[in-house]
């Protein structure tokens, strides 16, 4: 029995151990970056190797928060994520129900032939996009933005959730339909629930591809106060913070820390979604 | 299910392709609809001195100090005609006036940007002729080198404002002694004073970039891209130069602009080749400065080195001159004037088109500006035919390939003037 | 099956169809369009359709270069997903360990890489780590006291960069797709299969890999053509205009690119799109078939639930 807890204890350790030095090995491009970002000018760039700059300072974070509009873009990538994600989700957890749930001819089809139109580089898009969105009177508008974003991330939508509805047994299903619930009724009060993880995990994903895009952000956006946060700083890399390597770095990392705290908070409730045990097979 | 598809693709089509005929007859339609009222209330207004405000929107990829500067001044001049000015910074603007050059609800007024796309985008039939707005006399006090820049199929596109060259940098507290007037002297000194070890270099260029390596290209009499617009990678002379930057090259660590400049920047590297747009990060990083003419130094075929003049300038898109031609015309007058230049080189080291600039006591005792014209003298502006687009790439693969990868030079010219050869025909 | 019935589910993913159908769909018949007209520089205006004669002048650029682009792309595809997938699959089963108390901690720290946008990971690693001067790659072994690294000078060792950057960005994602599949495993298989006496590679085998098959099915396939069509990774790091650093891998995509796109010549670059959508369309009608047989295999597993329905 105790010979059995060292070894336990000793493994836990060891697991630790290997995820500490995974942790480490991920983040040293990211420690570097945020050794940089601490240091006054460049100079961390031709000092030796080190994760400590000698006279940090909090400057080169000032200077972005305050120089540069990063809280209007912050504000506008909110915006583009949650209307993303509201448009996206909202059309594709429909259609990943319908499906995973019906049987009806061209649905496999379907299915396969979305999968090849995502395959379609999406860089080629632009021009297409460009011309029909002029028409539409769509450019420069976050609402024409939010389209392209939902509309690149709906087949992904629908494939990843359809993956998990189909892991739903049926039977949980069919004991709500003799109650007499119809099927969208059912889709709210009995498959999200159980699909919690899925929803919030392609949920995420959504609001990450968002949060990073900028190529269609600085092209459908034509004023700095519109921009996205990606996008700003896609902009501005080519002037103030491609001459200041340290401002760069800064900003990299307060990008990314937003999307941190989400995911931080999400972990929760994905794990709670996942262990409610309303899976079983 | 198959049919349903099919419809939707149908249905899918005609609307695409409705969209596409609908699409030019509306942009037809629409422009010269704002262009009538806009220019015939001007009209009428001119006699009752009566302006309407007008707003310009000028796109610019420049740097934003120097694009402040313009701006102030344009403002501050054209108050009383109600005229403002907007510049804005757009990261990649080929691309986004390739898009926008037609769409006068969202695309700019003007944009602000080196010479060598006014082929391209003249080509393209996006841009109106600035002597289409103001008359020639406006151009009299102007360089011809920059006017010439910006003249395509002998229609004058674009308005010079400011022109740079490369040029020789040197930090005063890093040097030693007196800066060479040749190229092998500069080469003895490179080698006498490279520790690449230990990450301390003389003098950094980016060598394997195009405009970086024009000095020595030209210098040796070979060709990018000839005036007829023939590429010229494998030419004799071409080759020659290559091969001479080579031996500079393994003294220059990467050459990737970032690293080429903060090596300066932070006193590691003791001298660089480049621009004005270097001189406000140089400034920040506190560097004791000295300038030196690229066309002072010589080579050993007794030649000087001869860097591209690159001319920053406005061209007018085709509806706005439509639509706004009488403001545009006051703004193209003012940014020919000689209060712009001199101000421009005043503040932020330019060196002006106009040539009455440099009489301002100021001007004329400013040294880098004084030492890009002269070699502005010398240089030849780059091409700007439309060709010269697609010439980069290879021309900097092949630079790379030599430099960094160690490939055959006779080799690797070959490959990439076929590849040349292959993209310009692309184009037609 | 009932006439109300038979509408249902197109009535249900129609929002879903229309938005693809403007967005997806509506540029692609537009580029096949284009590639059916004159459209470049010297008539950007006044095109018209000139017929296949686009294709005909893309085929010719199906040579010896995009064959070698197309095995350089299949490779990399192929080494990236094993890769990928042999190792989040590893780090999941760790993070599922009962008792790892920090199992929260590290997967955040783990998420962190995929947090960045790419475009600012990647400069990143080309100044921060790749870079000869002031790269912590080249900072370690001036360190060690050997010479400098040009890491992406050469196309061999540029290819191994670009491949662990892209595992870098990548596996996040994987990790976390991998670990709500594991989430979702009842817990009394494992049990069971204890009891049987199974161990640790045997239960992996037999009850772990088959039931996330399916589930990371969807995620894998897309995954998979993501690093199909991986460009902005080889483009920042090695061809960057203006930061060309002597490597010259070329993916079909970049090829593409290079050959096609920066001549302006719209015309010409749709013709070459739409053949490479021919071709990944070919390349994925093989993976389509591994997706049927996963599906039928939960089909199977599930007892035929499905027929009911």
């Amino acid at each position: 029995m105790t010979k059995h807890k060292v070894r336990k204890a000793v493994g836990y350790s060891v697991l630790n151990l290997v995820f500490l030095c995974l942790c480490f090995l991920g983040l040293i491009p990211i420690l570097y970056a945020l050794s940089l970002s601490l240091s006054s000018g460049g100079g961390a760039l031709s000092s030796g190797i080190t994760f400590l700059p000698s006279n940090p300072t909090l400057d080169n974070f000032k200077a972005i928060i305050t120089e540069e509009p990063f809280l209007i873009w912050l504000k506008n990538s909110f915006i583009l994520s949650l209307g993303t994600m509201v448009i996206a989700m909202g059309v594709s957890v429909e259609a990943a129900y319908a499906f995973s749930r019906f049987r009806f001819p061209g649905r496999g089809g379907v299915l396969k032939l979305l999968l090849l139109l995502n395959a379609f580089p999406q860089i080629l898009s632009m021009f297409a996009l460009f011309r029909l969105f002029k028409e539409l009177g769509l450019l420069n508008r976050h609402l024409g933005l939010i389209l392209i974003y939902a509309g690149s991330m709906c087949i992904f939508g629908i494939w990843n959730m359809k993956g998990y509805f189909d892991t739903i047994p049926l039977e949980i299903e069919e004991a709500s339909k003799i109650d007499g619930a119809g099927n969208l009724k059912l889709l709210a009060a009995v498959i999200l629930p159980l699909a919690r993880p899925a929803i919030i995990v392609t949920s995420v994903m959504i609001l990450i591809f968002v949060w990073n895009e900028y190529l269609f952000a600085t092209t459908f956006m034509l004023s700095e106060g519109s921009y996205s946060l990606a996008g700003g700083l896609y902009q501005l890399q080519t002037g103030d913070y491609g001459r200041s390597w340290s401002m760069f770095s800064a900003a990299a990392i307060l990008v990314s820390i937003p999307i941190l705290i989400i995911f931080f908070f999400i972990q929760k409730y994905m794990v709670s979604g996942l262990t409610s045990g309303g899976v079983k097979g | 299910m198959k049919k349903i598809v099919k419809a939707m693709l149908c249905v899918l089509l005609i609307m695409s392709l409705a969209g596409c005929s609908r699409n030019n007859t509306v942009s037809s339609v629409k422009e010269p609809e704002v262009t009538g009222s806009e220019t015939g209330e001007n009209q009428d207004s001119k006699e009752a001195t009566e302006t309407k405000p007008v707003e310009l929107k000028i796109w610019h990829d420049g740097d934003e100090a120097i694009m402040g500067i313009i701006q102030t001044s344009l403002n501050e001049s054209l108050k009383d005609k109600k005229i403002t000015v907007n510049f804005e910074k757009k990261a990649g603007l080929t691309d986004q006036i390739k898009l926008y050059g037609t769409d006068a609800a969202n695309g700019p007024d003007m944009y602000l940007y080196a010479h060598d796309s006014v082929g391209m985008f003249a080509e393209m039939g996006i841009l109106a002729p600035i002597t289409d707005v103001i008359g020639d006399e406006s151009l009299s006090e102007l360089l011809p080198m920059t006017v010439q820049a910006g003249t395509y199929k002998e229609k004058k596109y674009q308005l010079p404002v400011y022109f740079e060259t490369l040029l020789f940098l040197y930090n005063k507290d890093l040097w030693k002694g007196e800066v060479p007037n040749t190229t092998e002297e500069l080469y003895q000194y490179m080698k006498e004073n490279t520790d690449t070890a230990a990450g301390t270099y003389a003098v950094v260029n980016q060598h394997s970039t195009a405009y970086n390596v024009s000095p020595f290209i030209n210098g040796f009499g070979g060709f990018i891209l000839s005036a007829e617009g023939e590429p010229g990678l494998n030419n004799a002379a071409t080759k020659e130069a290559i091969d001479y930057n080579k031996k500079f090259a393994a003294l220059q660590a990467d050459g990737d602009y970032n690293t080429v400049t903060t090596l300066f920047n932070e006193g590691k590297a003791a001298a660089i080749i480049g621009g004005p747009w270097l001189i406000s990060g140089i400034k920040e990083a506190g560097i004791n400065l000295g300038y030196k003419s690229l066309a002072d130094f010589t080579l050993p075929n007794g030649r000087n080195l001869a860097p591209f003049a690159g001319v920053q300038g406005v061209c007018v898109m085709k509806y706005a001159a439509e639509a706004k031609k009488d403001a545009i015309g006051e703004v193209l007058k003012t940014l020919a004037g000689k209060e712009l230049g001199a101000e421009l080189a005043k503040k932020s080291n330019c060196a002006p088109a106009n040539v009455k600039a440099y009489e301002d006591t100021e001007v004329a005792a400013n040294e880098m500006v004084v030492t890009m014209k002269q070699t502005a003298e010398t240089a030849q502006p780059m091409p700007n035919i439309p060709q010269l687009t697609v010439m980069w790439a290879p021309t900097e693969s092949l630079l790379a390939a030599v430099n960094k990868s160690g490939e055959d030079l006779d080799k690797a010219a070959d490959k990439y003037q076929q590849e040349a050869l292959t993209a310009i025909a692309d184009m037609q | 099956m009932k006439g109300k019935k038979k509408y249902q589910p197109w009535l249900y993913s129609s929002p879903a169809m229309i938005l693809i159908g403007i967005i997806i769909v509506f540029p692609i018949l537009y580029t096949g369009f284009i590639s059916l007209t004159n459209m470049n520089l010297f008539h950007w205006l006044d095109y018209r359709v000139i017929g296949l004669e686009n294709f005909k002048r893309a085929l010719f650029k199906v040579d010896s270069g995009f064959l070698k682009a197309l095995l350089t792309t299949l490779l990399w595809t192929a080494v990236n997903m094993a890769l990928q997938l042999v190792l989040s699959y590893f780090i999941a089963l760790g993070l599922n360990a009962p008792g790892l108390k920090l199992r929260r901690l590290y997967k955040t720290l783990l998420m962190f890489p995929w947090a960045m946008p790419a475009y600012v990971s990647i400069l990143l690693w080309r100044v921060g780590m790749f870079n000869t001067e002031f790269g912590l790659f080249n900072k370690c072994l001036s360190a060690l006291g050997l010479s400098k690294v040009n890491f992406l000078s050469e196309n061999i060792p540029a290819f191994l960069s670009c491949m662990i950057l892209n595992l870098w960005m990548a596996l996040p994602f994987m990790i976390m797709m991998i670990d709500g599949a594991l989430q979702s495993i009842d817990k009394c298989y494992y049990e069971s299969a204890k009891l049987d006496g199974a161990g640790f590679w045997k239960q992996n085998l037999h009850i772990t890999i088959p039931f996330i098959k399916p589930i990371m099915a969807p995620a894998v396939i897309m995954t998979t053509f993501t690093t199909f069509k991986q460009f902005d990774i080889f483009y920042l790091l090695t061809m960057q205009k203006g930061a060309y650093t002597g490597a010259t891998i070329q993916t079909i995509i970049t090829y593409a690119h290079q050959n096609a796109f920066v001549s302006n010549n719209y015309g010409l670059s749709s013709a070459v799109s739409i053949i490479i959508f021919g071709i990944i369309i070919a390349l994925s009608l093989f993976t389509n078939r591994g997706v049927k047989e996963t599906g039928e295999m939960a089909l199977r597993k599930k007892g035929g639930a499905y027929d009911k329905a």
